[in-house]
């Protein structure tokens, strides 16, 4: 491994806190999404990393299977962006205040 | 500091600098193409730490199809004032003291905690083996349809139940339904 497991598990959580910022601060509900994506990639980091660290296949297979829950989520997520899109028109967050329609 | 280990600095930097930019950019098109910078160093980087069939997957998954697929939603819904109005809400100054915080206990966690149990040193190298090497798609083959077999099966169940929760959200309900 060319670099210690930490600055691996740093940089990870820098991504993350980048994420959480992005999901928190947007008000395009498309750039929240992507944002949910920035730290999954994030965790995903943590996970080879330390897989590689201690020289263990399961944290590669654990980020695949987190790539593969991030499409589905992809899925969903832009499928009710699609939905609220139909009824009412823009993507922002703070218009969404009714709970029905 | 070895021509890897600049690789890696490097990688590194790019992918925090490409996220920034992704979460602040005005245009939601150029957040998601610095979001495409962003998955494209991070596969580097897995190609760095030996996982190269995941740095294969990170690029065609995510880069090709996840982003491709939010980037046509984006086209879709047809936002022409977006990049015109303020990117974020007034509640923006919190959001980046939760980021900042959430760093602020993963870092010290991992220089305070992990560092003292091994984790932050860099572990011997190990001598050369013989057989693919870790990473590669023979072992990770053997892994999916061994001992993570199951997992593997129900993973196909949960993409399947979101292509068909996302064809019934998505689609257009029939008229008095």
């Amino acid at each position: 491994m060319i670099v210690p497991a930490s600055t691996v598990l740093g940089l990870s959580a820098v991504l993350f806190g980048i994420g959480v910022f992005g999901f928190l601060a947007r008000r395009n509900i498309i750039l929240m999404l992507i944002s949910v994506e920035v730290m999954l990639n994030a965790v995903n980091l943590s996970l080879v990393g330390l897989g590689s660290h201690f020289d263990d296949l399961r944290g590669q297979i654990l980020a695949l299977f987190v790539i593969a829950v991030a499409a589905a989520e992809a899925g969903v997520g832009l499928g009710l962006v699609i939905a609220l899109n139909r009824n009412k028109p823009g993507a922002g967050v703070a218009e969404l205040t009714q709970l029905k329609w | 500091m070895t021509l890897l280990t600049g690789a890696f600095y490097y990688m590194a930097g790019a992918s925090v600098v490409s996220a920034l930019l992704a979460v602040t950019r005005r245009s939601p098109v150029h957040s998601m193409l610095w979001v495409l910078a962003l998955f494209l160093h991070v596969a580097g980087i897995f190609l760095l730490l030996g996982a190269e069939f995941l740095a294969a997957v990170q690029i065609l998954v995510y880069a090709g199809a996840i982003l491709i697929f939010y980037l046509f939603v984006l086209m879709l819904l047809d936002l022409p004032d977006e990049a015109a109005r303020p990117p974020f809400g007034a509640h923006w100054p919190l959001a980046a003291a939760a980021g900042l915080s959430f760093v602020a206990l993963a870092w010290l966690a991992d220089v305070e905690m992990l560092a003292p149990a091994g984790i932050g040193v860099a572990p011997v190298a190990t001598s050369i083996e013989t057989g693919p090497p870790q990473g590669s798609l023979s072992k990770i083959g053997l892994e999916l349809f061994g001992p993570f077999a199951l997992p593997f099966e129900i993973v196909s169940l949960v993409l399947l139940a979101a292509i068909v929760g996302a064809i019934v959200l998505a689609r257009k309900r029939a008229a008095g339904a």
